[in-house]
């Protein structure tokens, strides 16, 4: 247990030197401040309690309140450090106004145990500058001039050398150069100081940058009483998505992601988000999707105490014609709504189709990709085509994921294997089919005679059991023959699959 | 009296599978002999376990897992993580080639088997699937989620099978269990193997005798054909009247 007695100060590195960055009340009420040498308040206080700044941790804290703070608005901002800005524009009078919500923003920090300022004012600078200098409250948009008239220099969010220049020519306050000529002010502070001050003003915009992405369709509730039941979340989730639902048809769109957030009591947010691979519009679907998203936890929802407030979101949504749904067998939305669901639980990239590729490299002619993603055509047709132009080989039913290295015996150099060992078993060939030659794709790779991009000879071949494999030599005997000195590894034997 | 416990008791066998089908309840071999044993084919909605004699003839057993399944509209094939590092996974070339159209096919790679059971079960619940295979590396199943996935099937009229790369000789609800390897083609010579020819051993069935034959894979007529005259290795019972066999 850390003493708690004693007077805490948090210290950094700036420059050469430890400094302190931050002290509590305790160290305060000693006459510390932050920019004193850690050396120095040592030698005034040894009992102080010195810890060293963790920025990481400070930065992760921030974000995490202003995940928090998305309760209040979805446009939220890291400012600073140690700030965040709220465009609260169209959400106030859902808290009863401005005064009722910082009294609950303010009433809701306290309690987790943070100290704040908050103000509320017309523009970003405005209210970054009346939240650190000024007097915290909420200020009408409008009289961003008197506001910032009393305050120092520094609340313009300047560098701190245009600030220590303005004060050697007596310019102190905003106040004192609200009203100067602006030419002579640029030329010898530089543009940022009239900018700075216009943004402040109001007189030029300053676009709030959200953390996240702001979605196209929101729908929340909160509840008096905090749920906890995870059937609570999913009703909760099926009642948004009813109301989200009337807005996508309104504008004919389907959501294609959709995000759960869900606020905790403590302050804890958890954020659950689910893919499909249609417009969705249903509300029972999508409690369907999130039923499978939430037993996929293993520790379920966590909701602790309980969670005061749930926010559905569609992060991204597809246009989607309203007589599009429903058309197209039933079979077809069947089919759509499994692959969502098994998406939903064993991860997007679990649940795949195959798709033919264009290449010749056995290993690269096909993949299995994300089934939610995959287009109508799945290039099978072309590969059809091919394979009857060019009498291609059978291939085998399971390839493996990498060619296995067999130890193999071949009566001639360029011929089938007579006998060969896969996995410490030996297989006695009957018969064989080919080779079929495959070129590495010299023209491609930088290393063209790499061990494992040599030419390939493809067997088909059927051991004593019945069992049929697909081998392959790699390297040609033809170049060892030839000296070619790069080439100089003698052919290796692989087995790349196996055919029922 | 008698005549009202039987029905009774096809009413319940209907949803196990177990009750005896109509034509088009089951998929047909094509074959008098396999057809007979298992009347008339094998059965829809009903889970069958095919596994294969050791893991070298996996991909036999899987080549005959999907001829039952190629007649399926949509097909999904569930299998472990380790299962397709260790034996491959399903090949798009090679499927077309065994005459299932990659298209129609769905893959789910799961973690556990515990995640096979899941998917499966939520896979035969769901209409538009005609054949659903979960593949199984080894280790025995708990049999209630062998019986949920039997009753799962029965109730969607999916063709479940469960494609294991050891025989088990676990309790289970399967309509029936096959151990199928790869048998001995009849080209070898040096224009290389013939058709793929399998050797299919029926060592349970819950309608019928039991049986061994060796199958030949046929490419052009998209079916299985009898190799060798049946070998039955067991006498059909003697005394099951409503399991009559035709």
């Amino acid at each position: 247990m850390r003493e708690v007695a004693a007077p805490l100060v948090v210290y950094g590195k700036r420059g050469n030197a430890d400094v302190l960055t931050a002290v509590d009340e305790a160290a305060e009420r000693l006459g510390l401040h932050a920019g004193l040498a850690l050396a120095q308040a040592r030698a005034m206080h040894p009992a102080i309690d010195a810890i060293a700044e963790d920025a990481a941790a400070d930065a992760a804290l921030l974000e995490g309140i202003a995940d928090w703070c998305l309760r209040y608005t979805p446009l939220v901002a890291c400012d600073a450090a140690d700030g965040l800005l709220l465009d609260i524009g169209g959400c106030a009078h859902l808290y009863g106004g401005e005064e009722k919500l910082v009294a609950d923003l303010g009433r809701r920090i306290a309690r987790a145990g943070f100290a704040y300022r908050v103000a509320i004012a017309g523009t970003i600078g405005a209210a970054h500058a009346a939240a650190r200098f000024g007097e915290p409250a909420a200020y009408a948009s409008g009289n961003e001039r008197d506001i910032l008239n009393p305050l120092p220099l520094a609340a313009l969010r300047l560098e701190p050398a245009t600030v220590a220049s303005l004060a050697r020519v007596g310019l102190k306050r905003v106040g004192d150069i609200v009203d100067l000529p602006r030419s002579p002010l640029t030329a010898r502070f530089g543009v940022d100081l009239l900018r700075q001050l216009d943004r402040a003003l109001g007189q030029e915009h300053e676009p709030l940058n959200p953390r996240l992405p702001v979605a196209p369709y929101v729908a929340e509730q909160r509840f008096h009483e905090p749920i906890a039941r995870e059937e609570d979340v999913l009703g909760t989730v099926e009642k948004l998505a009813a109301r989200l639902g009337i807005a996508l048809e309104r504008r004919g769109d389907g959501a294609r992601r959709i995000e759960l957030t869900l606020f905790r009591t403590d302050g804890a947010v958890r954020r659950i988000a689910a893919g499909t691979s249609r417009p969705l519009r249903d509300a029972q679907d999508i409690r369907a999707l999130f039923t499978e998203r939430l037993a996929a936890f293993a520790d379920a929802i966590d909701p602790g105490f309980g969670f005061d407030m749930a926010r559905l979101s569609v992060v991204t949504a597809e246009s989607c014609p309203s007589e599009q749904i429903g058309i197209g067998s039933e079979d077809a939305g069947e089919l759509v709504r499994l692959v969502d669901r098994l998406s939903a639980r064993l991860g997007t990239s679990r649940v795949g189709r195959p798709v033919s590729l264009d290449s010749h490299i056995p290993e690269r002619a096909a993949a299995t990709v994300p089934a939610q993603t995959v287009k109508a055509d799945q290039g099978w047709d072309a590969f059809r085509r091919h394979r009857a132009e060019a009498d291609l080989a059978p291939r085998p039913l399971r390839l493996l994921t990498r060619p296995e290295p067999i130890e193999a015996l071949a009566e001639v150099p360029d011929g089938p294997p007579l006998r060969f060992r896969w996995r410490r078993a030996l297989h006695d060939v009957i018969s064989a089919e080919g080779p079929e030659r495959i070129e590495s794709a010299w023209w491609s790779e930088p290393d063209a005679h790499a061990a494992d991009n040599r030419a390939r000879d493809y067997f088909r071949v059927e051991d004593k059991s019945g069992l049929r494999f697909w081998l392959y030599r790699s390297g040609l005997y033809r170049d060892l023959v030839r000296g070619d000195l790069a080439n100089a590894a003698p052919p290796s034997w692989f087995l790349h699959g196996t055919f029922a | 009296m008698i005549e009202e416990l039987r029905q009774r008791l096809r009413a319940l066998q209907k949803t196990t599978g177990l009750a005896p089908g109509a034509a088009e309840t089951v998929v047909p071999f094509g074959i008098a002999a396999l057809d007979d044993a298992l009347g008339g084919g094998l059965a829809r909605g009903a889970l069958h376990e095919i596994a294969a004699p050791g893991e070298a003839h996996l991909a036999a057993a899987t080549g005959f897992a999907l001829g039952l399944a190629a007649s399926a509209r949509n097909l999904l094939w569930i299998a472990e993580d380790m299962a397709l590092a260790e034996n491959g996974a399903p090949y798009g070339p090679g499927l077309d080639l065994f005459t299932l159209q990659p298209e129609r096919l769905l893959t789910a790679a799961v973690a556990h088997k515990r995640d096979l059971l899941w998917a499966m079960e939520e896979a035969l619940r769901c209409r538009a699937l005609g054949a659903v295979i979960g593949e199984l590396r080894g280790g025995a199943l708990d049999p209630v989620a062998v019986r949920r996935l039997s009753l799962a099937a029965g109730a969607s009229g999916a063709l479940a099978l469960l494609l294991r790369a050891q025989p088990a000789n676990d309790a289970s609800t399967a309509a029936t269990r096959w151990i199928v390897g790869a048998a001995p083609s009849t080209g070898q010579t040096q224009f290389g193997p013939g058709a793929p020819r399998f050797a299919a051993n029926l060592i349970r069935n819950r309608r019928g005798p039991l049986g061994s034959w060796i199958l030949e894979w046929r490419d052009q007529d998209e079916r299985f054909i009898l190799a060798t005259p049946a070998q039955p290795v067991a006498a059909p019972p003697r005394h099951r009247p409503h399991q009559k066999v035709a």
